[in-house]
């Protein structure tokens, strides 16, 4: 006589905690103001005991923060900052005022306390339903150290995600819902909480992205600056991903000797801290740089202004520093970071083939170029299918690689661009972090970081959909 | 060439001391091209450490080996601290969070990671699906907000702070950990369930000994990012006393345009000695990961 | 039963003494107002209070090592009244809006920086009006004054004025240009084709880049919303200034390169002659030695005639944190480091890179006797400042055209087209 599941399935559990709390006796009834009433009824005290501290903790957390800025969560504060300074106490006198940016926040994580308490209150108030049905039952209950040793055993899941959940909800979940709010207010650099307000503006910001005017360009930045992220992204992975293959096909040859200082060399490149190996090419690539110095010295410029790659403006070759070169530079220079790491991994799957297909083969009297089409690559393809996706949804985030080797030395030539603060050369989260970091753009950038979303989920559901469909279709055989 | 105490076919025996010349050409080639990429890739690394031994402070335009050769770049980044340099703070400081970092990532990517491969409870699918949405938002987006969510409980500006931006939420990377459980054959889990082993049992008991692998790994790579990063640092850092800088901000703020030409050798030697630890650690790394993620991938 | 319902009327009664007590305490977050310092004061003065300041300067090591010997004489100064720990930080002032606007009330109490932040750090509210602003006023030259109208918005004097000559001038390597040929671009690019070296000039920069329309007579300046630019370059004649720009760019002898790169190239001695400001004035020194040698800024060729490029005037500033918690300290301190005598001593520790704002200080006879000085004051007729005549959304728009200046227009865009698509970005509106 479970009315709690309806046709096997369980009930949504608002609906089973009115259906509990209605049908409870009184001490269910009295749960919802005092939480531990149920459990004390059935005995079970220091759980009792936990549910009204716990009770306790959400109230004066909501009357002292929650309340008063969920109040304000509508308009997002009225009262601006005003200071009077006072020469006698040689300190400003400041008013009561209001920040928007706490209200902001303390308002969601208000609102996220209150809605996690009713939920814990609900599933409370079923628990203290079904003691009283276990005690007019007669079944037992468990003592308190009865339930802590379920919690290591049945429910040791929810000992085990407590804390790393506790963590993401307060560093990931709340301040990513903060910033998504944000993308709806019209917090800049004009609005900079302490001092100024910010309300909400709604979808205004979001219109300004299909804006293309000589001074309102945020659509035409957008739209170039998704596309070079996209090809980057396919390029990125690709080169690096069959150079990889390659490099780790001629290390791994039979009849390569030393294999292990040939892998060690390379890896040696990625061993340093991209932070100092890209800050480092930067300077080595620099108009001024070495190489620069190199190529004039050897006639590589001139020969290069002949046949019109360099303009003829310049006597260096604009490496870093011309959108064209630049973008040819960058993925080289990924290609350089990103090779050993793929070769790591592909030999690591390459020893994995078992030699049975490669001697049969061989017996079949099939080349080095056969042996790789038909055994090599699909092997591969289908052990690392998975990372190539991942790879190339993390490229459309390769934030370092862009930003150490371009920031202080490129400069665009596109004034559309400029008026957005976007450059040819950047990533959608260059981009972000520039609006972020150095204009304080922090709407616009929330705008940006939603849409990274919205293209970066895309992406992932068509490339999980065709592994997927693949994947029934049967592996590698 | 090996000997071997089976008996061997004569005809086999003279095939082996005929050396194929296609055969030997094409070692050659390899060779050389194995040869030539390796010094490609290698030509920034060895300008690196030859700036890091140059006597002169700025950056070289002109030549590619120094004019003169010192070790002072070394002895000054430990013995001359200023207000730009200042390297024994900045190792000890990001040693100090790098510790308590690895230690707190891996705990909770091994909890998650077991919680998500070994065991069944009503809203895996979800929390899961969940895990894989918030990974497709961009890390810089929450970067202001942390910052301030630090704030109001007074731990920008330490290690506490750090230490805390970079292990809270280690959980959502749990994915090649839990890929690595999953090969873990589910007998030996019900084998010692039925001997009466509860489930925090089997973790501890049976899982963790068996997982060294991923353990190694793990505890690496956690090690690891807070020397990488030089991005969330500067924000929860706000501190402008050069003792107070991690490795990774420090380094980066020499080359800031107004120092760069008095600090760029000592940036080099700097980076000499940060990527020494780093490349060992990641070589042994390396092994693990590709132990693991290759051991997984086949049998699964 | 009984005993039961009494157990749980206590814990109801403890609950809602909870939710009592939770009401009374402080709704909003506020900062800590004050707390009357006037009961100290009553009370017999063996109580002084503990102050604590943070002060920002520039990171090279003479500047700090100036200050910690300046904030020592301040504290040492103000023994008697109240026990003053100053923390110095190392902030390069052109960089300093950016630290301090990320979280402003972390940022420190007295700070230096460039005056081309003045009117974004006012606007953000990071700025504390000066106390006693008349007589600063006065001893930097009066409200007309440069260094005055560098620190001021709006008629409201926001800064100290610390150091004087940050414009731009030129530096010239006598052992390849005579002065003669420093007069004019002309003149520069035959002495740099002549030495087989290169001259340069940042124009991939609105700062640089406003000298070549100031000189010839195009003006930005400030919209009435304070944040907006008034920028007239599109007008009639503006394409002659940029033809002239990439006349100059086209000679080979003419490199583009930004502030690190000049004095790298000084160094390995590529560079014999270049437009750039007084904080390098040291590495250049030591790096021509006797053949060192500055003046104002060149002719250039405009249609046939020699046009003089105009420049801004740079200024730092020394700012008071309207978020710190002794704001009247912080004034006294800031008043302190800016005072003729700390000027005149700054100067001497930096070897002549800060030159002081204060008249009397720049008046003494070691500061007029450096070249630097005296390009400047040459120079100080053709320059306006920055924070009269631009606005925010400037610097990205300009930064852009004198880039594709620099690379001689590889597109071939129309140069009307240009200097349209410029000024729109230049005039539009802020945030």
């Amino acid at each position: 006589m479970n009315k709690r599941e309806h046709d096997g399935k369980r009930l949504f559990l608002p609906v089973r905690a009115v259906k509990d709390w209605l049908a409870g006796d009184v001490f269910v009834k009295l749960t919802p103001l005092l939480w531990g009433a149920g459990y004390i009824r059935r005995r079970q005290f220091i759980k009792g005991f936990l549910a009204i501290l716990f009770e306790c903790v959400v109230v004066l957390f909501s009357i002292s923060y929650g309340f008063p800025n969920i109040a304000k969560f509508g308009t997002l504060g009225t009262v601006k900052r005003a200071t009077v300074y006072n020469p006698a106490t040689l300190k400003n006198e400041v008013n009561q005022y209001d920040n928007s940016f706490l209200i902001l926040l303390f308002g969601l994580v208000g609102l996220l306390v209150l809605a996690v308490a009713v939920v814990i209150l609900m599933r409370i108030v079923t628990e203290a339903r079904e003691l009283q049905q276990k005690d007019e039952q007669g079944v037992h209950i468990n003592t308190f150290r009865e339930d802590i040793r379920d919690l290591f055993n049945q429910k040791f899941h929810i000992t085990l995600l407590s804390l790393p959940s506790l963590g993401i909800i307060v560093f990931t979940i709340i301040p990513l819902i903060f910033m998504i709010l944000v993308a709806f207010t019209n917090y800049d650099q004009q609005h900079m909480a302490p001092t100024e307000l910010f309300t909400w503006v709604g979808l205004d910001n979001f219109k300004r992205l299909f804006n293309n005017s000589l001074s309102e360009t945020f659509g035409y930045s957008f739209g170039k600056v998704l596309g070079w992220t996209l090809v980057w992204a396919f390029f990125a992975t690709f080169t690096c991903y069959f150079g990889g293959i390659a490099l780790s096909l001629m290390i791994n040859n039979k009849r390569t000797r030393v294999k292990k200082l040939w892998r060690t060399l390379f890896v040696i490149c990625i061993a340093v801290p991209q932070f100092v190996s890209l800050l480092l090419v930067r300077n080595f690539f620099a108009d001024t740089g070495i190489v620069n110095t190199f190529c004039s010295n050897a006639g590589i410029t001139d020969f290069l202004k002949s046949i019109g790659l360099v303009g003829q403006y310049l006597d260096h070759i604009p490496f870093l520093t011309e959108a064209g070169w630049a973008k040819f530079m960058i993925i080289i220079i990924n290609f350089w970071i990103g090779v050993p790491y793929l070769m790591l991994i592909a030999t690591g799957v390459l020893m994995n083939i078992p030699t049975e297909y490669y001697e049969s083969a061989k017996i079949d009297g099939a080349n080095a170029l056969q042996t790789f089409n038909r055994i090599t690559m699909p092997f591969m393809l289908s052990v690392t299918g998975p990372y190539l996706i991942t790879s190339f949804i993390a490229n459309i985030n390769n934030f370092n690689v862009i930003y150490l080797l371009t920031q202080d030395v490129y400069f665009t030539m596109d004034t559309k661009l400029a008026a957005s603060n976007a450059k040819d050369i950047d990533l959608l989260v260059t981009w972000l972090y520039r609006l972020t970091n150095d204009y304080y753009n922090y709407k616009m950038a929330s705008v940006i970081g939603i849409l990274v979303f919205v293209v970066c989920a895309v992406f992932t559901l068509v490339a999980f959909n065709y592994t997927f469909r693949k994947g029934r279709e049967g592996r590698f055989q | 060439m090996k000997k071997s105490k089976a008996p061997v076919d004569p005809a086999l025996i003279v095939k082996k001391r005929h050396v194929n010349p296609r055969l030997l050409t094409g070692d050659i080639i390899r060779h050389l091209i194995l040869a030539l990429l390796a010094a490609i890739w290698l030509v920034p690394i060895v300008w690196l450490i030859a700036t890091s031994f140059s006597a002169y402070e700025g950056r070289n335009i002109l030549r590619f080996f120094p004019e003169s050769w010192t070790l002072s770049n070394y002895a000054r980044l430990f013995s001359d601290t200023d207000s730009v340099s200042n390297f024994p703070a900045w190792f000890s400081n990001t040693f100090i969070v790098a510790c308590f970092t690895c230690v707190i990532s891996t705990l909770f990517v091994l909890m998650v990671a077991y919680a998500m491969s070994c065991m069944r409870f009503r809203g895996r699918r979800a929390l899961m699906n969940t895990g894989v949405l918030l990974g497709l938002f961009p890390g810089f987006l929450t970067m202001i907000c942390i910052y301030y969510i630090l704030k109001e409980l007074s731990l920008t500006d330490t290690h506490a702070g750090l230490i805390l931006v970079y292990s809270a939420s280690s959980g959502l990377g749990y994915l090649i950990a839990k890929g690595f459980f999953d090969t873990i054959s589910r007998s030996m889990i019900d084998a010692a369930k039925l001997d009466g082993a509860s489930e925090a049992e089997v973790f501890w008991k049976v899982i963790l000994p068996l997982s060294k692998p991923i353990i190694v790994y793990t505890v690496i790579s956690a090690f690891l990012m807070p020397w990488m990063d030089f991005i969330f640092s500067n924000i929860i850092i706000k501190s402008r006393l050069s003792g107070d800088w991690t490795v990774a901000v420090g380094l980066y703020n020499m080359l800031h345009k107004s120092s760069v030409n008095t600090y760029f050798s000592r940036f080099c030697a700097g980076g000499v000695l940060v990527s020494i630890p780093i490349s060992v650690l990641f070589v042994i790394m390396q092994k693990f990961y590709v132990e693991s993620v290759t051991g997984g991938s086949v049998k699964g | 039963m009984k005993k039961l319902a009494a157990i749980l009327m206590a814990l109801m009664l403890v609950l809602s003494l909870c939710a009592c007590s939770a009401s009374t305490t402080d709704t909003t977050t506020t900062e800590t107002a004050t707390e009357p310092e006037t009961t100290e004061a009553t009370t017999e003065t063996t109580e002084i209070p503990d102050i604590s300041l943070t002060l920002w300067g520039s990171e090279l090591t003479e500047f700090q090592d100036a200050l910690r010997v300046m904030a020592d004489s301040f504290i040492a100064e103000y023994a008697d009244e109240a026990n003053i720990t100053i923390e110095i930080g190392a902030q390069s002032e052109s960089t300093a809006k950016d630290t301090i606007l990320t979280d402003i009330s972390a940022a420190a109490d007295v700070f230096y920086y460039a005056d081309d932040q003045t009117g974004e750090l006012v606007n953000a509210g990071a700025l504390q009006p000066v106390e006693n602003a008349d007589a600063i006023a006065e001893a930097n030259g009066g409200y007309e004054a440069g260094g005055v109208q560098a620190a001021s918005v709006g008629g409201t004097l926001y800064a100290y004025p610390a150091m004087g000559g940050n414009g731009y001038f030129l530096y010239y390597n006598k052992e390849y240009v005579t002065a003669e040929q420093a007069g004019s671009w002309a003149g520069l690019l035959e002495a740099a084709n002549a030495a087989g070296k290169q001259v340069t000039m940042q124009l991939n920069s609105g700062w640089y880049l406003y000298g070549f329309f100031k000189g010839a007579g195009f003006s930005c300046s400030l919209a009435d919303d304070g944040a907006s630019t008034l920028c007239d370059w599109n007008t009639t004649g503006g394409t002659d200034v940029v033809q002239a720009i990439l006349d100059i760019t086209a000679d080979s002898g003419f490199i583009n390169l930004d502030d690190a790169a000049f004095v790298t190239g000084v160094q390995e001695g590529t560079i014999i002659a270049g437009v750039n400001g007084s904080w390098n004035a040291g590495t250049i020194q030591t790096a021509w030695g006797d053949n060192y040698a500055t003046a104002k800024l060149p002719t250039y060729t405009l249609n046939g005639t020699e046009v003089q490029m105009g420049s801004f005037d740079g200024y730092k500033l020394v700012g008071v944190n309207a978020y710190s918690e002794n704001v009247g300290w912080a004034m006294r301190l800031a008043e302190w480091l800016t005072s003729e005598d700390n000027q005149i001593y700054l100067y001497e520790a930096t070897n002549g890179s800060a030159v002081p704002s204060n008249v009397n200080a720049a008046a003494s006879e070691s500061v007029q006797s450096n070249p630097v000085v005296a390009a400047l004051a040459t120079q100080s007729q053709y320059a306006s400042a920055q924070s009269l005549s631009v606005g925010g959304n400037y610097w990205t728009p300009t930064e852009t055209l004198g880039n594709i200046l620099a690379n001689g227009n590889p597109d071939g865009t129309d140069l009307q087209q240009l200097l349209d698509e410029t000024v729109a970005g230049i005039e539009a509106a802020v945030g």
